[in-house]
């Protein structure tokens, strides 16, 4: 069960992207009335607003944290051709008193020409990473050299995309094996131009960043774009929100050691869905990569998920204000459309649960993965058995 | 009166037509101006001064104004315009301080008519009165404005602003003798125009320059001013003090800005650096532009609308060399791109969602965007246009939060803390880490601990084997050849057992066991494919070929079962196996996956000559071989992998600590390392240090290990003298006292010792905690104000 909780964000134009810190127990929120936001959890759960600030001179698309290992950090973007870092100041008691934080401006990456339309950290394994992309098409990672000070960043590499870059995500796994990844989907809303989905790898022996992978198949804009949280996994997970839900499941082919070039992949489209019935924004991964959720124009927020033949199906519908969610809203009528609230599962989250079948095949329109894992081959298909009333 | 130039401009039948359409020019312009009626520009600049006509699909050069072999200066121009009332009349502002005025009607090739050399300075701005046919005005970088009268050769009047350069000056649409400066210092003027000694009023618009400035056509009183400090404000100038009633943030700072005809709330603006586009803004939603215009490729110098009462045509004039006329449908939307919606998953699976408010409330809203509603009122609109629409939006923030029984990370945290991971025989960390994945009802993960158990249980340690066991624990018992009979048993009486049953039992089974074991298959087939004949106990059922398994119906179960009785009735320990459901259960999921026939087939292969087999290394005592453990390494390897693959790396790593070296070799180090990273970057997320710590401690991964063994210096000072201290140990080598004395009990603290960074006082956390509850001065008496975080 869900319980939307409604929060007066008292922004004064929309609210372009709002991200948890890595602890999940502040919050920020970014608009294009120029401001961030920043929200604090009380031990009752209430969400307060602790600080908020003018960041930039347009419209701020994307806020994010850095690990904290780093500070209380955020990196912001905006239309206005910037991207800016952000450190909270601890101190000044007046302000911890009426239970404000002040937030100080460490640096402004003032290379794009273009709006910058996405702001992300590496993972923390690399360091003090930021990387930025814009409008023009090109991706920028900056790196802080010293961690201790957040003023300075050299711009280590600029990639070229050709494509209006809308969105970025870093591949998170901090395994060895993996070289560091970004994948980059463009707004561009050409479908004649391919591939919105670009997926570039750290190259050890060049020191560059090589493309190794185009999603030929997503040629609508993408909005959004997600690699899943890793956890020891050898491949892959890559959430795209384009006209509809996409998922990826990109395999590292075994390489040979002598070769130099990018890892090669195993693109399986894993799930496509168009529930949403409409462009859809925003994709998001929960912390085990067990749950996706999406969110389109219809207003709603729907989650997704997978069961151990890795089908994925929809397990909850969100309206935004928890008003119900009507039929009309291009949702098939044999689903659990629960209101206001997902479907509830064991809370053993991290394993895979048997699809209930007459569901599974009802709500979606999931490709069964071609290449399954040796185990996943080796458990026996559920049984077509009769649901059970 | 004041309604004059309109009447005699107005649009008539006669709609402007064209399209989006550049011509190059040869030189940068400086700005541009249009004549009344729409079919021509004019354009100046440094080294241009030409007039274009406007036809339907391109520019066509009429006139060069720029006319000798040699040109004065009095042609490099910084401004011009284009008289409203008298078609033939031009005024241009030189770089040189003159105002020179043109006459279209000349006969001769030069057309230039009259030349006021009064201004010391560059000449910013030229200003026809709207209405009155002979009456400019200049404002120069000097700081002087100066009215012309152009039937004298002089001016008229001089007014001094006294402030700083003029960057603008505006005759007011509403009222005949006012007119608007704006300057340098950031202030803006009112001035009449029958008293030159004094403004009416000064103001400070804004911080920095103000370069231009704008009355609001629709002769309401509205004053838009643009300034370096990047913003645009509109000023309504009919009150008493000039009040600011929108503002709007540009990303650059604002050389033009003019109204949109026949749009209240519409300005376009350019920017003088950095900044080459257009954009159209909404000054109600002054966050986002409107509409833009990209197509230049230096900095925009001129803008003006086509007519004054068609808001669809804007000419603009750049540093490029290029002359354009944009189409307003042309123009792009920032806001089609504006992303309405943000979407983050938090730690605890709760959600934050923020959407434009119409998109969640409004039921099948999904025009194009943008959307918005149709309440504000429209002015001169003749029918609403959709794509006309700005109106002002905001977001809806919530948090869904997953409802406190069922926090969807609780399982992953309680696991973390409770699991055991050394400190106790491997066959006790099994078994409590069972029983702490069962209480938090994870069956296959219990039931994977157990079977570790069993596997990997050294066989020497255990004295006491076999039913005392199963008494005491409850559980199966410990021993590797036991056991694994003892698993062979129960799966068949279990088996057997539900076979007796109803088949709808199976089924119950089977969904509310959802989706129990993809280890035990594994591990089943694994074991037949390598067994040296003891597996066989254990796993009866398995070793058959896939033909038999589907070969046999269901009508036999009855047949079967009968043959079953001897077996169990032989096997004491039948009832103990059954208490614990979970191993039967998930041998009999796979049995009620596979078809049910399977089961009985595999009974029959081996009740004749395995069954008995059992049953006498059971009666026996002598029975000697138990599997090594290293057999069933690969199980284990590939079970590991399967939990790592499913995200469940809280699993993997944990087994792989609590199995060690019984496991380790065999599967490669950087997965290992991979896992661990991944474990512990998820318990230090829940900020489960402790456990976090516990990991890395115990991992053998020196990849892992080192991370504990970053900033492990300490830097100490004694707390008596306050010099640092330089050898091991806790006697200070100046002062000779211990130097870990707390402040608070003075006994020695051992363990947490807590202490203040400016004074170096400090003492046992639990009284350094109650001191500071009473005082914030040191313990010590020092009178430092301490400050522990």
């Amino acid at each position: 069960m869900f319980v939307a909780r409604s929060i007066a964000a008292d922004h004064k134009d929309l609210i372009h992207d709002v991200s948890y810190d890595f602890h999940g127990r502040r919050m920020a929120t970014c608009s294009s009335d120029q401001s961030v936001k920043v929200w604090d959890k009380s031990e009752s759960g209430e969400w307060h607003c602790t600080a908020s600030w003018k960041t930039h001179s347009g419209s701020v698309w994307r806020v994010t944290w850095a690990h904290p290992e780093f500070g209380q950090v955020l990196a912001s973007c905006s239309f206005d051709r910037t991207a800016a870092v952000w450190e909270e100041i601890v101190g000044e008691s007046n302000d911890k008193q009426r239970g404000q934080s002040h937030w100080i401006k460490r640096t402004t990456l003032v290379d794009s020409r273009t709006s910058v339309t996405d702001v992300k950290f590496a993972p923390k394994h690399m360091g003090l990473m930021l990387t930025t992309c814009s409008a023009d098409g090109v991706v920028r990672v900056y790196e802080a050299p010293d961690v201790m000070n957040l003023s300075q960043w050299s711009l280590q590499h600029e990639i070229s995309c050709k494509l209006s870059c809308s969105c970025i995500s870093w591949n998170p796994s901090s395994s060895r094996a993996h070289p560091p990844m970004i994948a980059v989907g463009s707004d561009d809303s050409n479908v004649m131009y391919g591939g919105k989905v670009q997926i570039y790898e750290y190259n050890d022996n060049t020191r560059k960043y090589a493309k190794a992978e185009t999603l030929m198949t997503v040629t609508d804009a993408v909005h959004d774009i997600a690699f899943s949280p890793n956890l020891g996994r050898s491949f892959h997970v890559l959430a795209i929100a384009t006209k509809d839900v996409r998922i990826f499941k990109l395999v590292p082919l075994r390489k040979e050691s002598s070769s130099t070039g990018p890892t090669k992949f195993e693109v399986q489209i894993v799930a496509q869905f168009d529930n949403h019935n409409s462009q859809v924004w925003r994709v998001s991964w929960n912390i085990t990569s067990t749950l996706l959720a999406s969110s389109g124009d219809d207003g709603c927020v729907r989650l997704w998920k997978a069961n151990y033949m890795d089908n994925w199906k929809c397990t909850g519908i969100l309206k935004g204000d928890g008003s119900p969610v009507n039929g009309s809203s291009g949702q098939p009528g044999a689903m659990n459309t629960m209101v206001g609230s997902a479907v509830q599962t064991s809370q053993n989250e991290a394993l895979p649960s048997v699809g209930r079948p007459e569901l599974a095949t009802d709500c979606l329109t999931a490709l069964p993965s071609l290449g399954l894992t040796d185990t996943a081959a080796l458990t026996p298909p559920p049984p077509s058995l009769p649901g059970p009333d | 009166m004041e309604k004059m130039s309109r009447v005699t401009t107005a649009l008539g039948s006669s709609a402007i037509s064209g399209r989006t359409m550049f011509c190059h020019l040869d030189a940068p312009a400086n700005a541009i101006s249009v004549c009344r009626d729409a079919t021509q520009v004019v354009v100046a600049g440094r080294n241009i001064f030409k007039i274009y006509g406007l036809e339907e699909e391109q520019f066509v050069e009429k006139l060069n104004l720029r006319v000798g072999r040699k040109p004065s200066l009095n042609f490099s121009c910084a401004d011009v315009m284009w008289h409203q009332m008298e078609e033939n009349l031009l005024a241009t502002a030189a770089t040189n301080g003159a105002v020179v005025t043109w006459n279209l009607g000349k006969p001769s090739r030069n057309k230039q008519d009259q030349l006021f050399t009064e201004h010391k300075r560059t000449v910013n701005k030229v200003c026809f009165h709207p209405t009155e046919v002979y009456m400019l005005l200049s404002g120069s970088q000097d700081g002087y404005m100066k009215c012309f009268d152009l039937r004298k050769k002089e001016s008229v009047s001089t007014f001094s602003g006294q402030s700083e350069s003029v960057r603008d000056v505006q005759f007011s649409m509403k009222d005949y003798f006012t007119f608007a400066a704006s300057f340098e210092n950031g202030n803006v003027q009112l001035w009449d125009i029958r008293r030159p000694d004094r403004y009416e009023r000064m103001f400070t618009a804004h911080t920095g320059p103000v370069f231009c400035c704008d009355w609001h056509p629709d002769d309401r009183g509205w004053l838009a001013t643009g300034g370096r400090d990047k913003m645009v404000k509109v000023w309504d100038m009919t009150t008493n003090r000039a009040k600011e009633i929108y503002c709007v943030q540009t990303i650059a700072s604002v050389a033009r800005v003019k109204w949109r005809p026949e749009r209240k709330w519409h300005l376009a603006t350019c920017s003088m650096m950095v900044d080459h586009n257009i954009y159209v803004w909404d000054i109600r939603r002054p966050f986002i532009p409107f509409a833009t215009f990209e197509e230049h490729k230096d900095v925009t110098t001129g803008i003006v609308w086509r007519h004054q009462h068609d808001p669809y045509f804007l000419l603009s004039g750049s540093k490029d060399s290029t002359l354009y006329q944009h189409m307003f449908k042309d123009a792009s939307r920032p806001v089609d791109r504006a992303n309405p919606e943000g979407l983050c998953f938090g730690l605890f699976g709760d959600l934050a969602f923020a959407a434009k408010e119409s998109l969640i409330s409004g039921d099948a809203n999904r025009k194009p965007y943008p959307g918005g509603d149709r309440r504000y009122p429209i002015f001169f609109f003749k029918k609403p246009d959709l794509t006309e629409q700005f109106a002002h939006v905001s977001s809806a923030l919530s948090v869904f939060e997953s409802s406190l029984e069922s926090k969807r990370m609780d399982w992953f945290v309680k696991t973390a803390r409770l699991y055991l991971l050394s400190g106790k025989s491997f066959a006790e960390l099994c078994d409590h880490n069972a029983k702490v994945a069962k209480e938090l009802n994870r069956p296959q993960v219990s039931t994977t601990w157990t079977m570790l158990r069993i596997m990997f249980s050294d066989p020497a340690n255990l004295s006491t084997p076999g039913p005392n066991h199963i008494g005491k624990l409850g559980t199966l018992p410990l021993m590797n050849s036991f056991s694994m009979k003892e698993m062979g048993m129960g799966t068949e009486s279990r088996l057997d057992r539900s076979k007796g049953e109803s088949r709808q039992d199976n089924i119950h089974l089977e969904l509310g066991n959802s989706l129990i074991n993809n280890i035990c298959p594994t591990a089943e087939n694994e074991e037949t494919e390598g067994s040296e004949g003891q597996a066989e106990y254990m796993f009866g059922d398995a070793e058959l070929d896939d033909d038999d398994l589907y070969s046999m119906e269901h009508d036999n179960q009855a047949a079967e079962e009968q043959e079953y009785t001897l077996p169990q009735e032989a096997f004491p320990l039948r009832h103990e196996i059954m208490d614990n459901p979970l191993a039967p259960e998930h041998l009999q999921q796979d049995k009620a996956d596979s078809p049910q026939a399977s089961g009985n087939e595999a009974e029959v292969m081996c009740l004749t000559p395995i069954e008995s087999f059992s049953l006498i290394s059971i009666s026996q005592p002598l029975f000697s071989p138990h599997l090594p453990a290293p057999f069933f390494c690969p199980v284990v390897r590939e079970m590991l992998s399967h939990y790592a693959e499913q995200g469940d790396v809280q699993m993997a790593v944990s087994v792989l600590i609590v199995l060690g070296d019984r496991i380790r070799k065999e599967i490669d180090d950087l997965t290992q390392e991979h896992w661990y990273m991944s474990y512990i970057d998820l318990l230090q997320r829940f900020e489960l240090w402790n456990v976090s710590n516990e990991v890395i401690k115990l991992s053998t991964c020196s990849a892992i290990t080192c991370l504990n063994q970053t900033s492990t210096t300490l830097h100490v000072n004694c707390s008596n003298c306050k010099r640092p201290m330089s050898n091991r140990g806790w006697i200070c080598d100046r002062c000779h006292q211990c130097a870990s004395v707390c402040a608070v009990c003075h006994h020695v603290v051992k363990g947490l010792f807590v202490w203040c960074q400016g004074c170096s006082h400090g003492g046992h956390l639990e009284h350094v905690k109650n001191w500071l509850k009473s005082s914030s001065h040191c313990p010590a008496g020092c009178g430092h104000l301490c400050e522990y975080t």
